[in-house]
């Protein structure tokens, strides 16, 4: 199991929350979407150099800016 | 005695469907988050009694991070609690997700009553939810519907007098989504299945590679469609009738009429060798409802229908993500370009769909940038009507112009604005295949909404011109604009007067351009002057109570300073003689 960013997970890969960096603005927004800490997730995509990444949680797919992204720390096998 | 009925749900779940069911009040929907931008209230008789229904936009908790959630938060807390009924609507198909507001709202004590929503999708994805189990373990009525064809609406009014509050523990947020993931398991059952083409399709357009070729195509086939359709409408039905029927009918009637007259002036315009122009006679029955109803209204029947389509299917939050990357350099993020094809319809929903961007500043750069270089469809149709037999040549050329102008205008402006661009987190619809049905009761209500704002402009507009026309009062502004005109833009001075109508209408010029014989050249000026320079009066007014009065000062300046600008260097530069 390591830790990495959102941004550097690879496509089609699973990982589980672990810690969601910056404001508290930013956590609560994930939150309710049904993203927090100890979710797994999956990303699917992630589009150009510095465009968005998009994310399977549950049965919601998300898209969510790179800057954001990279505030995203998941743990993966 | 309930006063008052609020539905409440996440963004996208058919809030606005059911509230149309509910009320009857037709309000438009899609398949994107945030398409109600505005609170929009109707009736519902309950037992005889009328009480009002309020639509509140969508919003995932009861914590809200945006201006939009706040609204429909504080509305929600208007009342005593035992005074209302809330309605919370939850998409079947993500049972989850929803469920974090509808523990919210039980928690809070809201009188709740919940309606499981699209549970036609729901079977179709394999999703199946026992709803008695359901309704147990939440302790608050559960009904399933599905609002867009309006089964289980009438059990849902039914049952609205049984909403009542229930006590439940607060809990953390935490807590909260480890609560839900039992009520889950309990109450859901995945059907395990393979990927359909639909779902393969979800998947290909938001890769890059994959994505970037749909997008390619979709945007290819919609735009030959709505030319496709538009033509065909005017070559079918609005030509064949106003040439064929309309025009012999009225030379008839005006055959003894004496064409000097002040009235012959008003109503039917100028002769061109002796017969009516409906493209530049510029009367109150020739060319006013000719520019409306077979220049314009054909294509804007045929781009709402197409763009109506794109939404609902729910295509359009994937082409913000593959645009977010591009846009994000002009200052706004993704998202904006749904308000920018809004904007090809008629500027004025797009200035206003320019609320689902959460900043000031992107609200700005995107309004300035829509209304000073995307073309709405009248617009269009003016440079079509001008250009059009040039050739593609002169036409593209308009919107080589416009596209280069939004650029440049969006770097700079992200760069000389105070504050930044937050960027997007959405949430991607599934796609979904709406009825016919309600495709074409949505391209209603924006055909009539259109008609009702634009006819009545455009009859004052030919009014007004054809009064200035006959006393001659033009020509004092003719006389102080000529230098301007002629000396930056290489203009004859008679074209002031469709560059100031343009701020009334921009469709009107066209038959105010015709009559004056320009070249090439000149006209590919002027239309391409008329696009940029002040958006029509509606766009201004709009633009005026969204930003403020200083932002619409602001954009206004930027204007004029971009008009003059491209002018000098089209007359100059680009296209010198």
């Amino acid at each position: 199991m390591k830790k990495i960013s959102l941004l550097q997970l690879r496509a089609n890969h699973k990982g589980k929350v672990v810690e969601i960096q910056g404001g508290m603005g930013l956590q609560n927004r994930l939150l309710h979407m049904g993203v927090f800490k100890g979710k797994e997730i999956t990303k699917l995509s992630h589009l150009g150099l510095r465009g968005p990444v998009v994310i399977k949680a549950g049965r919601t797919i998300l898209a969510l800016g790179h800057g954001m992204a990279a505030k995203i720390v998941v743990e993966t096998e | 005695m309930i006063k008052k009925i609020y539905l409440i749900g996440n963004p996208n779940v058919g809030k606005s469907v059911v509230f149309s069911r509910l009320t009857g009040v037709e309000v438009i929907s899609s398949n994107y988050p945030g398409t109600t931008v505005e609170i929009t209230r109707g009736y519902l008789k309950l037992g005889g009694e009328k009480v009002e229904v309020v639509d509140l936009p969508g919003t995932y908790s009861l914590e809200p991070t945006s201006t939009a959630e706040e609204v429909a938060v504080s509305l929600l807390r208007e009342y005593a609690k035992d005074e209302i009924v809330v309605i919370n609507i939850i998409d079947a198909t993500n049972l989850e997700r929803n469920l974090f507001l509808t523990l919210q709202l039980i928690e809070e004590g809201f009188p709740l009553i919940i309606c499981l929503n699209m549970c036609d999708d729901a079977v179709h994805r394999g999703v199946h939810i026992d709803v008695s189990k359901l309704e147990k373990i939440l302790n608050v009525p559960v009904i399933s519907t599905c609002a867009v064809t309006g089964l289980g609406i009438k059990l849902l009014i039914e049952r609205i007098k049984e909403a009542v509050s229930r006590s439940r523990p607060k809990l953390s947020h935490q807590q909260r989504w480890i609560e839900i993931g039992k009520i889950v398991e309990e109450v859901q059952h995945l059907e395990h299945r393979h990927h359909t083409l639909r779902e393969l399709l979800e998947d290909a357009s938001v890769r890059p590679l994959s994505g970037l070729i749909i997008a390619a195509t979709v945007i290819f086939t919609a735009f030959k469609i709505v030319r496709f359709l538009g033509e065909l409408i005017i070559n079918r039905i609005t030509d064949p009738f106003f040439l064929n029927l309309y025009q012999p009918l009225l030379e008839k009637l005006i055959f003894h009429w004496q064409a000097k007259s002040f009235w012959f002036h008003l109503l039917i315009g100028d002769l061109i060798n002796g017969k009516i122009d409906f493209k530049q006679s510029l009367g109150l029955l020739t060319t006013a409802p000719y520019i409306e109803f077979a220049m314009v209204l054909p294509y804007l029947l045929s781009f709402y229908f197409i763009l109506g389509l794109l939404e609902d299917i729910g295509y359009l939050p994937r082409l913000a993500i593959l645009l977010d990357n591009l846009l994000h350099r002009l200052g706004v993020h993704g998202y904006a370009i749904i308000p920018v094809l809004l904007g090809f319809g008629c500027n004025v929903p797009g200035i206003l769909a320019t609320r689902v961007l959460e900043s000031k500043r992107e609200r700005f750069i995107a309004s300035v940038l829509i209304s000073i270089g995307i073309p709405c469809v009248p617009l269009q149709a003016m440079i079509f009507g001008l250009l059009g037999k040039y050739g593609g040549f002169y036409v593209s050329g308009v919107y080589l112009v416009l596209f280069s102008l939004i650029v440049i205008l969006g770097l700079i402006l992200n760069h000389t604005l105070s504050g930044y661009s937050p960027e997007f987190l959405i949430e991607i619809p599934p796609y979904r295949f709406p009825p016919l049905l309600i495709l074409i009761k949505k391209l209603y209500l924006r055909i009539r909404s259109f008609l009702i704002e634009a006819v009545p402009v455009v009859l004052l507009g030919v009014l007004f011109v054809n009064i200035l026309f006959y006393f001659k009062w033009l020509n004092f502004i003719t006389t102080i604009f000529t230098p301007l005109l002629q000396g930056l833009f290489g203009l004859p001075k008679e074209a002031i007067a469709s560059l100031v109508i343009g701020f009334l209408r921009k469709d009107i010029a066209v038959g105010m351009l015709i009559p004056l014989g320009l070249s090439v050249r000149q006209l590919f000026i002027a239309v391409t002057l008329l696009a940029i320079s002040f958006p029509c009066v509606a766009t201004f007014v709009v633009l005026w109570k969204e930003l403020g009065f200083r932002a619409l000062i602001k954009a206004t300046l930027i204007m004029i300073f971009v008009s003059i600008l491209v002018g000098i260097l089209l007359n100059f530069v680009i296209l010198p003689k």
